[in-house]
């Protein structure tokens, strides 16, 4: 199954060449320019991974990725930054950020990171229903 | 000895700092872009060796990309380098238009990250005053700071630098919100400092939402 993703940043250029490289590498590749538009995606799909950049106009990484839990907080989320601080850093872990990559990344860093990010997905996914059944089997007293 | 910081050097450190911060992630952004495009090249070269087809006007299309990114470092590069120089002399000949076009582009990613947008209206000629540029940099970047939190809902600011009878002016407008008492609380002891080494005044209009910088034509006591 291809890993479904979805690349936040204000750069046009830089969404452009990254989103046809991760779909060479049989990544399913959406992209979005402003926080908005992602927010917006997520809305009406389901990823595996959002790789969201830190800085962008009108609203931040760090405010999008906390809309972004809110609404969804099984959401694993790479941020990308241009200039990291470990206050930003540990501002991002705080709000649930799965990482944090510094621009500019090794593309193979960033794959792995989609992967591990898809990995915790699908065990946060099979917890639920775990207890979803266990949930169904005392409730019905099977 | 006293362990009491400068607020004019303290200023102008935060200044150059923010800036400095600014321009690294600009780089960085470029760089980025410069990165996943090489990347991209090196991916293509090893589909082409395993047979398969050049995609020619995607290549094209990416050494444009490169080149654009280049460019754009380079202008971030040229615009740091104009900054850093604003400080080798105390009381230097400087064109106003330049240096606030200077000024837009190095505020670009701030003001831009608030959603707000900075332009101005230059005049034809050349518009020369001795002045100490850095300290007059700074003074439009603390303005600019203060400026967006007193605009209007269109979140423009333009700026406006005309030559005057004793100098030059530099007005700021579409502060719709600007109050009397917001602009007293603008003027603490760095900007006070900051006007007196410009041998300049503020002025302002909150009627029509204009703060404007009175620049003499040459300063009298340098800052050494």
């Amino acid at each position: 199954m291809t890993d479904k993703v979805l690349i936040v940043d204000d750069e046009q250029d830089f969404l452009d060449v990254i989103s046809d490289r991760l779909t060479a590498r049989d990544m399913n590749v959406s992209t979005a320019s402003s926080a908005k538009d992602a927010i917006k995606k997520i809305d009406e799909e389901s990823f595996d991974a959002v790789v969201l950049d830190l800085m962008m106009p009108e609203m931040d990484g760090l405010e999008t990725l906390k809309i972004m839990k809110e609404k969804n907080p099984d959401l694993q989320v790479i941020l990308l930054t241009g200039h990291a601080t470990v206050e930003k850093g540990i501002e991002a872990m705080k709000l649930g950020a799965m990482d944090l990559i510094e621009k500019p990344a090794d593309l193979s860093a960033i794959v792995e990171r989609i992967k591990r990010a898809k990995a915790e997905k699908i065990i946060l996914v099979e917890k639920k229903s775990e207890k979803r059944i266990r949930e169904l089997l005392t409730r019905k007293g099977w | 000895m006293s362990n009491r910081i400068d607020p004019l050097g303290e200023a102008g450190l935060e200044f150059y700092s923010k800036v400095s911060a600014s321009i690294s992630h600009e780089i960085k952004n470029s760089l980025a872009v410069i990165n996943e495009s090489a990347g991209y090249l090196e991916d293509v070269t090893l589909m082409a060796k395993k047979g398969m087809n050049l995609d020619m006007d995607r290549l094209q299309s990416l050494a444009g990309t490169m080149l654009k990114q280049v460019q754009r470092t380079n202008t971030i590069i040229k615009n740091m380098n104009r900054l850093a120089h604003s400080l080798d002399d105390p009381a230097s000949q400087v064109d106003l238009n330049a240096l606030i076009e200077l000024m837009i582009n190095l505020s670009e990613r701030t003001t831009v990250t608030r959603g707000f947008k900075v332009s101005a209206a230059f005049s034809d000629t050349a518009l020369t005053i001795t002045t100490h540029p850095f300290f007059l940099e700074n003074l439009i970047w603390l303005i600019l700071d203060f400026a967006m939190n007193v605009t209007g809902d269109a979140k423009t600011i333009e700026l406006l630098p005309v030559k005057a009878e004793s100098g030059a002016r530099i007005s700021f407008t579409g502060l719709e919100k600007l109050t009397a008492s917001e602009f007293n609380d603008f003027q603490t002891e760095r900007v006070r400092l900051m006007l007196a080494a410009l041998n300049c005044t503020l002025q302002t209009d909150e009627n029509k939402g204009i703060i404007t910088i009175n620049l003499p034509e040459t300063i009298t006591q340098p800052v050494q």
